[in-house]
């Protein structure tokens, strides 16, 4: 299919940088299946080489990672699943309806991509704390799906010009209104772009740190709980190596598995990470 | 032209995410500015000072010295960034039925969280236990070895080394994609106009990847201007706060030291600059609306 004659030398070069790049994931692997005191040695010797997964038992112990893991799922997945309903009826009205207000709207949505994570610290906390939800699951979730409204409708909103338009007027014909056609026939033809949306809001909300970080004290999500350990100066690299492995596998599977979906987003500008 | 009627059980459509939206956005925005003219520590009444707080922001040596550092960590991750990730799609183009897994590898850092990534560069950069001193210790040259996160002079430079790491997936993914978007029947008709491989690369696939260069200048100037978490993972801003960027130096002034006054005039700036920024780009999707 592809017109001009391959190479080999380009493949050689790629092969040397790849391996350079994962060199950190291979660091945080060997360290994770070793005992510290190989680990001290330089986590790079071959020998000698003991494999162990004392770290792997012991860190659940040590770390509170499966409630960490908990609370980040419960973020993540409740700020997605609102995200997206909301922003694919939004989408669904921008792109189909006629209404006052359209333009303007959609204009102030697009220009607030750009506002930084950091406007929001100050007046969410005093929000928050004068009425008693910091630590609460909700002072995550309410920002997560109010900023990620500023890429995803105009996201979503792109992909609908492709939207086999004759589905809803057929289902107007049978004399259906906007809400239910919106509910019957679009939500369930939608799913490519309700996939990507998702994904992209999935991941963003659970790697994200800084609003977890002002907000929660007790219930703290995995990147919270990494920073703090790291901030401990916790001597003991292969406890740390696991749950630094246990952070990033979801979003990293997620991230593989949907890589064209990344391709799609990042075109549209909304690659973006906090 | 008939005028289209109005819609308006579209307002129950939109009203979820216009109502949370301008409860968490628009409500921030306006909160931080007002702020930004007050000497608020966040109990009492709200205090005016007026242009106060910018007059001392622009006169204070550690806002200077995160500005200064800013433009550097953004200009540099940015510039190496999109050169390799323009470079390493270009070579993967040469030869993409193989070079799938490769792309790969370099395109997961991007999908990490930063707060995992940075400790995953510690185990490089770590003046004891990281793999870039034991190298330089085995091959003979253990005088190079340098705690390299603790000098002032280095710090900068790693971070900027580590987030060059993350950022090149971004361009990388942007430029092959439209490299692999060149339509079949230019390379055939360049082939019959007695193309070479050479003229192939650079007339074909050089300008067409430059879509991908432009989308991804963008997108990691703004992730390096809002950045803040690999920052606070790696270094937490030190030594001697030297490698604080605006969006870090906020972060201290209000959390470390509670100056929610001055920390909301120094978010009000950092606002200012990604907006300039961004200006070519919102027009471009003003007009796709």
């Amino acid at each position: 299919m592809t017109m001009y004659k391959q190479s080999k030398w380009p493949l050689v070069v790629l092969a040397a940088l790849a391996l350079i790049w994962v060199l950190p994931i291979i660091g945080i692997l060997f360290m994770s299946v070793r005992p510290e005191s190989e680990i001290t040695q330089g986590w790079w010797k071959l020998s000698p080489f003991t494999f162990t997964l004392e770290a792997w038992r012991e860190v659940w112990l040590k770390y509170e990672l499966l409630p960490a893991f908990l609370t980040s799922a419960i973020l993540a997945i409740s700020s997605t699943v609102l995200t997206v309903v909301f922003s694919a009826s939004a989408a669904y009205a921008y792109e189909f309806l006629n209404f006052y207000g359209k333009r303007a709207s959609l204009v102030l949505y697009v220009a607030s991509y750009v506002m930084p994570q950091q406007v929001l610290l100050i007046p969410m906390l005093m929000l928050w704390r004068s009425i008693g939800l910091l630590d609460n699951p909700l002072s995550c979730i309410i920002p997560f799906v109010g900023s990620g409204f500023a890429w995803s409708i105009f996201m979503l909103k792109s992909y609908l010009r492709d939207f086999p338009r004759e589905l809803l007027e057929a289902a107007k014909i049978d004399g259906a209104g906007n809400i239910s056609t919106f509910r019957h026939i679009f939500l369930p033809n939608a799913g490519t772009p309700v996939a990507a949306v998702s994904i992209l809001q999935f991941m963003w909300t659970w790697n994200s740190l800084l609003l977890p970080l002002m907000f929660l004290r007790k219930n703290v999500p995995l990147p919270v709980l990494l920073s703090r350990i790291q901030g401990t100066y916790e001597p003991n690299w292969d406890l740390k190596a696991v749950a630094v492995i246990i952070t990033a596998f979801v979003p990293l599977l997620l991230f593989i598995y949907f890589q064209k979906h990344f391709s799609a987003g990042s075109t549209l500008g909304s690659g973006g990470k906090g | 032209m008939l005028k289209r009627k109005i819609d308006w059980d579209a307002y129950i459509l939109i009203a979820p995410a216009f109502i949370l939206f301008a409860g968490v956005m628009l409500y921030s925005a306006f909160f931080t500015l007002r702020l930004s003219f007050s000497s608020w520590k966040g109990l009492g009444p709200i205090k005016n000072v007026g242009l106060k707080n910018y007059i001392t922001l622009f006169k204070d040596p550690n806002f200077l010295r995160s500005l200064r550092v800013t433009v550097l960590w953004s200009l540099c991750s940015t510039f190496f960034s999109v050169l390799f990730g323009w470079l390493i799609a270009l070579l993967a183009g040469l030869n993409p039925n193989r070079s799938n897994i490769f792309r790969l590898a370099i395109f997961m850092a991007y999908g990490i969280p930063a707060a995992a990534s940075g400790i995953m560069l510690l185990g490089i950069f770590q003046t004891d236990l990281g793999l870039l001193n034991g190298i330089l210790d085995s091959i003979g040259l253990s005088q190079w070895t340098n705690p390299w996160l603790g000098d002032k002079r280095t710090a900068i430079w790693v971070l900027i080394t580590c987030f060059v790491w993350i950022q090149t997936g971004l361009p990388l993914l942007t430029c092959y994609a439209a490299i692999r978007g060149i339509p079949v029947q230019l390379f055939e008709a360049s082939y019959i106009d007695g193309a070479g491989p050479r003229d192939i690369f650079r007339f074909l696939m050089i300008p067409f990847s430059l879509p991908g260069v432009q989308v991804s200048i963008f997108i990691n100037l703004l992730n390096s201007l809002k950045s803040f978490d690999i920052i606070y993972v790696m270094t937490g801003g030190g030594p001697l706060r030297s490698t604080e960027t605006i969006g870090f130096f906020m972060y201290q002034e209000t959390v470390s030291f509670f100056k929610l006054g001055y920390g909301s005039a120094s978010v009000v700036v950092m606002t200012l600059f990604v907006c300039l920024l961004s200006i070519p780009v919102l027009k471009e999707r003003s007009k796709a609306i």
